[in-house]
Formats: C-alpha cells, sequence, structure tokens
C-alpha cells in the first residue's frame, strides 16, 4: 500500500480525478436551473456518448465523423504552415548567426512581429492573399517562424566559447563549425521553439477556418454554435482541439527523442 | 638587444572592435530599413510585390487620415479591448502566481498540478472562447457586461497557465544550497518562502510577463470574435473586412500594432527599473 | 628580468619566444598589462610547465602560442613558423579545464572530432580512436555518452582526442584542476606513460607547485603585476617518475626552490 502512495503517478491521477468530479457537479448543477442544460455544461458520459452516437448530424454524417472530418482538414493545412514556417525559422536563425548587420537589422522586426497580435490579423491576411488555403498557410508559418527563430539563434549563440576554439585550433572551416557544433548544439533549442508554435499554428488554422466556413474545424465550431446542428459537436470539437493543441506539443518532444540519442540513456558509475 | 617588436591595429579592425559603433549600428540599421520599408508602402512599390491594389492594402497616409477622423470611435474601441487584456491579465497573473505558492509548499502535489495548469496553455484559444461566452449566459442582463467577462475568463486562463509554471519554477529552482542553508537557519516554511522562494521568483515573473502580456492581447482580440457585443478592436477588424471597409479595417489594425507594441513596451521597462538590483 | 638556462647538450629548440606581451581591456577602458618581456625557448620533446597563480598570464601565453589570441608585442616561432601556420597544418592538441566534450556524441565520436574535421577516411578515423581509447583505458566505455562519465573519464576523453592528431605540440590548460586528488595522481601517471610512449613537446600550465615539479623537465615561474616570467627551474629527477618520489628530499628541495622564485604577493 506504500508503495501505491509514494507513486509518482498519483497526484496527477487524483488531480485529473478531481476535475472530472468538479465538472460533474456543475453538470447536476446546470441541469438542475437550465432549460437546455447541454449547451452550458453537460455531463461528461453525455460527451462521450455522443462519440458513438450512430444519428446523424449533419448530411448523413454521425458527430464524430463530422469531427474527425474536419479535423483532418484543419490539422493538415495547420501542418503545411508550420512546415513552413519551421523551415523559415531555421534558415532566419542561420543568416542572423552568420551575419552580424543581418542580425541587427532582421532582430528589432523579429521582436515586432512577437508584439504584434498576428491572430488578430488573421482576416486582413485572409482578404490580401485573396485564397483562404494560402492565408492559413501564411499565418501558421508566420505564428511558427518567430518562435522558431528567436529559440534556435539563443541555441547557436549558447555554444560555449571553449568549443569554438577547439575547432579553431582544428583549424575547422566556417562550414565544418556549423554542421559540426553548432547546428547539433542547438537541437534542443529547436525543439522548444517547435513545442511552442505547434498548438500556435493548430490555433491559427482553426481561426481562419471561422473567418470562411469550407468545412475546417473552426466553421463546424461555429456552425454547431449556432444550432446548425447538434451541440454536441460543439463540445466534441471543443475537447478535440483541447487534445490535438496538447497533443502536438508532447508529439514535439518525443520527435526530439529521436533525434537526441543521449537523453535516453541514464547516468551510470565510473571512475 | 634587437628593437622591441611592436605591432599595431588596423583601422578596420580598430572600428569593428569600437563598443559605440556597434551600439549606434544596432539602432541605425534598422531604422533605415524600415524608413525603406514605408517608402515602398506609400509609393506602392510593396503592392507590385505583394500583387495586391491600394483597396485591400491603404496607403499610409489614407489609414492616417481615416485615424484621425475617427478618433474616438477608435478610442472606445481600443479601450475595451485594452481593459479585457489588462484585467485579464492583472487576475490571471495574480492567480498563477497564488497557485504556483501553493504548489511550491505541498511539492509533490503541487507539481502534477502545475503540469494541468500550464496545460491550459495548449488549449486553442479558439475552443476556450465559445465554452466562455456560454458559460457566461446568466452573468448578467446587459449583452455588454457578459462578453466582457466572457473575454476576461478568457484572457484569465491563459495568463494563469503561463505566469503558474513560470512561478512555479522561480520559486522551486533556488540556487544549490540554500534550501539547506534556511533549514540550518531553523527558518519555518513561511519564512523560507518569503525570504527565498519569493524574491528569487520575480525575474521568473518578467519572463512570464513577456510572454503573457503579448498574449492576452491576442487572446483578448481573439475572444472578441466569439463574444455577444460587437466591442474591440479585433472584433472591428473582421466587422469592416466583412463590409469591404478595408481602410477603416486597417485602422484598427494600426491600433492593434500599437496596443501590442505600447504594453510591451511598458513591461520591458518595467522589468529594467524593478531588476536593477539583480546582476 | 628574465633567464634562459643554457643546457650543455645540444637540443632542439622548437618554440622560440621573444619579447612576448600582451595588454587587455579591463571593464573600465583601462589597458591591464597581462604579460610583460617574456623570452623562453622550448625544447622539442620536453615536458615543460607554466605555473603560477591565477592572473599571471601563463593562460595568456599558452593561447598566443597556440594562435588563440594575438600578442600584443613579440612574437612566437614554432620551427620557424608562426603560430597561425601551425594551426593551420593541424599540429595542435588542446586539452582545456573543461571537457568540452559533445555531449550529442558517443565517447569514440568525440575522439573522433578532430579527425573528422582534418577528412580522415573512416576507416582511419576508428582505427585511431580505437588506438587512443586503449591508451587512455576507456575501451569499454566507447559508445557511451559524455553524461555517463565522471569527472576524471571525461578528462581521459579530453587527452585521448588532443592525441588522436598525432600532434606536434600538446597545450594542457589545467586539465586537472577541476578534480580530486586521487584521480589527479592516477591521471599524472596515465599522461607520463602515454608522453613516453608518443615523445611529444607538452606545454602545461597549472598553478599547483607539486603537480609542475612531479609531471616536467623544466617548470617555468610566472609572477603578476605585471604577469611576467621570473624564473625557469630546471627538474633534474630521473625517469619514469613514480609517486614515491614525492616524499624524496629532492623533490622536496625542487618544491621550495620553485616556491622562492615566485616574485609577488597573492593576487
Amino acid at each position: 500500500m506504500k508503495k501505491l502512495r509514494n507513486a509518482k503517478w498519483l497526484p496527477m491521477l487524483v488531480w485529473i480525478g478531481g476535475m472530472i468530479a468538479l465538472w460533474e457537479v456543475g453538470a447536476l448543477v446546470v441541469a438542475s436551473t437550465k432549460r437546455t442544460p447541454e449547451n452550458v455544461l453537460p455531463h461528461l458520459y453525455q460527451i462521450i456518448a455522443a462519440i458513438f452516437d450512430n444519428k446523424p448530424v449533419n448530411g448523413g454524417q454521425t458527430a464524430i465523423m463530422v469531427v474527425l472530418g474536419s479535423a483532418g482538414k484543419t490539422i493538415l493545412r495547420a501542418f503545411y504552415g508550420f512546415a513552413a514556417g519551421t523551415i523559415l525559422g531555421f534558415m532566419l536563425a542561420l543568416i542572423m548567426k552568420l551575419s552580424r548587420i543581418a542580425e541587427k537589422l532582421i532582430f528589432p522586426y523579429l521582436m515586432l512581429v512577437q508584439m504584434i497580435p498576428i491572430l488578430g490579423m488573421a482576416p486582413i491576411i485572409l482578404s490580401i492573399t485573396g485564397d483562404i488555403n494560402k492565408s492559413r498557410i501564411v499565418i501558421a508559418a508566420i505564428l511558427t517562424f518567430y518562435p522558431v527563430a528567436t529559440n534556435t539563434l539563443a541555441g547557436f549563440n549558447a555554444v560555449e566559447h571553449e568549443k569554438h576554439e577547439l575547432m579553431h585550433s582544428y583549424a575547422a572551416s566556417k562550414f565544418t563549425v556549423y554542421t559540426k557544433v553548432l547546428i547539433p548544439y542547438s537541437v534542443p533549442y529547436f525543439f522548444t521553439g517547435l513545442k511552442i508554435s505547434a498548438p500556435m499554428a493548430i490555433t491559427a488554422s482553426i481561426l481562419v477556418d471561422t473567418l470562411q466556413g469550407d468545412g475546417g474545424l473552426g466553421s463546424m465550431l461555429s456552425q454547431s454554435l449556432k444550432h446548425g446542428m447538434s451541440i454536441y459537436v460543439f463540445w466534441l470539437i471543443v475537447f478535440f482541439s483541447a487534445f490535438i493543441g496538447i497533443f502536438s506539443s508532447k508529439l514535439m518532444g518525443m520527435i526530439e527523442k529521436l533525434f537526441s540519442p543521449q537523453k535516453r540513456k541514464k547516468r551510470g558509475n565510473g571512475v | 638587444m634587437n628593437q622591441k617588436i611592436k605591432r599595431k591595429k588596423s583601422l578596420w579592425r580598430r572600428m569593428q572592435e569600437n563598443r559605440k559603433i556597434l551600439a549606434a549600428e544596432s539602432t541605425v540599421l534598422p531604422l533605415l530599413l524600415g524608413i525603406v520599408i514605408f517608402i515602398c508602402w506609400e509609393t506602392q512599390i510593396l503592392h507590385g510585390i505583394l500583387h495586391t491594389d491600394t483597396f485591400t492594402l491603404p496607403l499610409p497616409s489614407r489609414i492616417a487620415n481615416i485615424m484621425g477622423d475617427n478618433v474616438n470611435k477608435i478610442m472606445t474601441n481600443v479601450w475595451a479591448t485594452v481593459f479585457v487584456a489588462l484585467i485579464g491579465l492583472a487576475a490571471g497573473s495574480l492567480l498563477g502566481y497564488v497557485i504556483a505558492v501553493i504548489a511550491a509548499l505541498f511539492p509533490k502535489w503541487g507539481s502534477s498540478g502545475v503540469t494541468i495548469v500550464a496545460a491550459f496553455n495548449a488549449i486553442p484559444i479558439v475552443a476556450l472562447a465559445p465554452v466562455m461566452t456560454n458559460w457566461t449566459k446568466g452573468v448578467s442582463e446587459d449583452a455588454n457586461t457578459r462578453s466582457m467577462v466572457a473575454k476576461i475568463l478568457v484572457v484569465m486562463i491563459v495568463c494563469m497557465a503561463n505566469m503558474s509554471i513560470n512561478a512555479y519554477r522561480g520559486l522551486t529552482e533556488v540556487q544549490p544550497f540554500s534550501e539547506e542553508l534556511m533549514q540550518s537557519l531553523v527558518a519555518g516554511k513561511k519564512e523560507v518562502l518569503v525570504k527565498l522562494r519569493i524574491p528569487n521568483s520575480i525575474p521568473y515573473i518578467f519572463t512570464a510577463l513577456k510572454v503573457a502580456v503579448p498574449s492576452s492581447v491576442i487572446s483578448a482580440l481573439v475572444s472578441e470574435y466569439f463574444a455577444e457585443y460587437i466591442i474591440g478592436v479585433g472584433r472591428q477588424i473582421r466587422e469592416n473586412i466583412v463590409l469591404a471597409q478595408y481602410s477603416t479595417a486597417w485602422a484598427y489594425i494600426v491600433a492593434a500594432c500599437l496596443i501590442g507594441i505600447i504594453m510591451y513596451a511598458v513591461t520591458m521597462i518595467a522589468e529594467n527599473i524593478l531588476l536593477k538590483k539583480h546582476a | 628580468m628574465s633567464e634562459i638556462i643554457e643546457r650543455t647538450e645540444k637540443k632542439e629548440v622548437e618554440i622560440s619566444i621573444k619579447e612576448l606581451g600582451m595588454t587587455f581591456q579591463d571593464n573600465q577602458g583601462n589597458d591591464v598589462r597581462a604579460l610583460t618581456d617574456v623570452n623562453l625557448d622550448i625544447y622539442k620533446g620536453e615536458f615543460i610547465s607554466l605555473l603560477g597563480p591565477s592572473g599571471c598570464g601563463k593562460t595568456t601565453l599558452l593561447r598566443m602560442i597556440a594562435d588563440l589570441l594575438e600578442p600584443a608585442d613579440g612574437e612566437v616561432r614554432i620551427g620557424g613558423r608562426t603560430p597561425r601556420e601551425v594551426r593551420l597544418e593541424q599540429k595542435f592538441g588542446i586539452v582545456f579545464q573543461n571537457a568540452v566534450l559533445f555531449y550529442w556524441r558517443t565517447v569514440q565520436k568525440n575522439i573522433e572530432l578532430p579527425l573528422e574535421v582534418m577528412k580522415f577516411s573512416k576507416e582511419e578515423c576508428k582505427a585511431r580512436s580505437c588506438e587512443m581509447l586503449e591508451m587512455v583505458g576507456l575501451t569499454n566505455f566507447a559508445k557511451s555518452y559524455p553524461n555517463q562519465l565522471s569527472g576524471g573519464m571525461q578528462q581521459r576523453v579530453n587527452i585521448a582526442r588532443a592525441f588522436s592528431i598525432h600532434p606536434e605540440i600538446l597545450l594542457m590548460d589545467e586539465p586537472f584542476s577541476s578534480l580530486d586528488e586521487f584521480t589527479k595522481e592516477k591521471l599524472h601517471e596515465d599522461l607520463l606513460r602515454i608522453w613516453k610512449q608518443t615523445n611529444k613537446t607538452v606545454i602545461f600550465v597549472t598553478h599547483n607547485i607539486a603537480e609542475a615539479v612531479f609531471l616536467s623537465d623544466r617548470v617555468c615561474v610566472f609572477s603578476p603585476h605585471p604577469g611576467r616570467l621570473s624564473a625557469v627551474v630546471e627538474v633534474d629527477l630521473p625517469r619514469p617518475r613514480t609517486i614515491e618520489m614525492k616524499e624524496t628530499p629532492e623533490f622536496n628541495e625542487l618544491v621550495k626552490k620553485v616556491r622562492g622564485s615566485f616574485e609577488g604577493g597573492s593576487v
């Protein structure tokens, strides 16, 4: 029994259990006071039941099919922007490291990009590009490339000067120094940037969906809100997007482990 | 003995290493670039590059005009957005800090609790905002108040998630052996908190704020889309684009940018003043 | 004034240092004289120590020989070439105080790093790194990562890496100062054994008098304010050196002599 008390996952389990209990209590309270409780706070089991419900809610599709179908579209589009932003961000960090002038020119504008609410400017980017898919990619790319660029650059700059001196003593070429030292060193920093921007890219994609309904998660979200279809679609989408948001960040962490063999091994003994 | 073997650095090298010139470069170069971009915009070279017209991307002079003509309306909306952002920021950060303090006092339960709160950060705002709007339906008769509360809640949650994880790190990642030092002085848990952990966490608070301030502005803007009442800079951007009044929309975009920049600048200045003691 | 010790047998001068000086700028922008007027000849295959407290210029001198720093006055010539030329020929092996290992590479890959930079073939890299691993006794840890190794082991990898390129000159900057006494003694023995095997010129910077006397043929004593070479003491103890020698009166006499040559107060 003592072992159970000290298990590492116990506190986490208790917290999650507590939150579920809190939700259910809230749902009970709401159910007793409102006409349509599921609009405000349905019971969790009701939401889960909706996953397995076979009743068509929208043109022949069941609730869960609507969610997954539109989710696929949204995630795919987010992915293109994310990939573009990642590559751009990395190249920008490289350029800023290679050229001091480039760094001085670009850095303040990079900061400006962070301070400006890009998401809020989604509508205007949509009208400039004219095409909803292009705008989605542009926004996701902008949101991604700032964290990736700044974090990767921080990684390049964090290389201790002794490593530089070591390479200097080998008369290594600049290319060698970058490929053998700077880039491998920046891998953890690069992934920190990815972990931050992955959920943001997904958020951006969903948001753009709401601006122009052509079947992504966001447009399903606003449709179900306006009671175009069952309210459970709304709740499913909320939970689902929360889930992908958290999962995308964890996914980046897992991919990082793939690239970092030294993290998988534990410290041994020796003299 | 031979004469002294002396060396002299060339003028170019000395220039490159001169601190004053380096500092000047940091400000002058980006400023020049900004001026170049501005000129390209006003003279429509930018439009050629982006393949747009002056209808969707109005000239800066036109935007300035519209802003001048509609100052009052713009300020009302700006205030609505800023109000939501600030209150949400303050309340969320405070709450996040309190949560972090409680978690630091009970580390076994606290660490996973903080992880869960921080997970709220990864929930897309677009999922949070409609839920909050739904939940606040009964708060008040007035649509404006209802929307305000919903938006503030969204900003609060985002800022709370951010501040809690950073504050928790600040409260717990103290220098090695400082906890043992306090223990040897028979300091109570509360004293350790006040004398060691809280001062240690102050730089971390600012790290959190630097992310939370732009986040709060973005959250405020996005939650305006989902709110009932049509007010706020973000909402105005969307409404005006839907009505194809691009110049007005751009006026609001400029307002949004200014809000973001000014709030961030204020945070940086505050950080500089308050952190002067820390090395 | 500096002294140049005359030797009776004819030995080849490998490194000749003339009137070397260095100036740094401190935080206020004032000039600080880190090193003044150093004259020294270093012979081929000898083990020479640069000894002194921190701030007296010994590390500065090492870096100027290694072409990591450009002197303000004077010159260094290595077999007639400038340090820059020797560095470009990849003839230096440097061992820093920190192991400076790449955490994303295995121990073996870390040793192979300079060989890769110098474009050796894969087979040659593997052969040499295996040779080095055996030399420092770490063959069983070839596939381990640096974070799995203790400090002493990491330094051994550091040394193995420096030797892997078969350098002309080995430059060591306080390599053992962060290790405990027991590990240090073991590594002293290992280092002397490897040096005997490979016959390289070693320039060893340290602040530990006993260490300098134990390891070297000659000890250069540096004093601060301004940083200068105050004496060169010859260590005529027989080789191979053993730990027992540290108890002998001859050893202690030398330590006394070295300490006496130091001309400054604390830094």
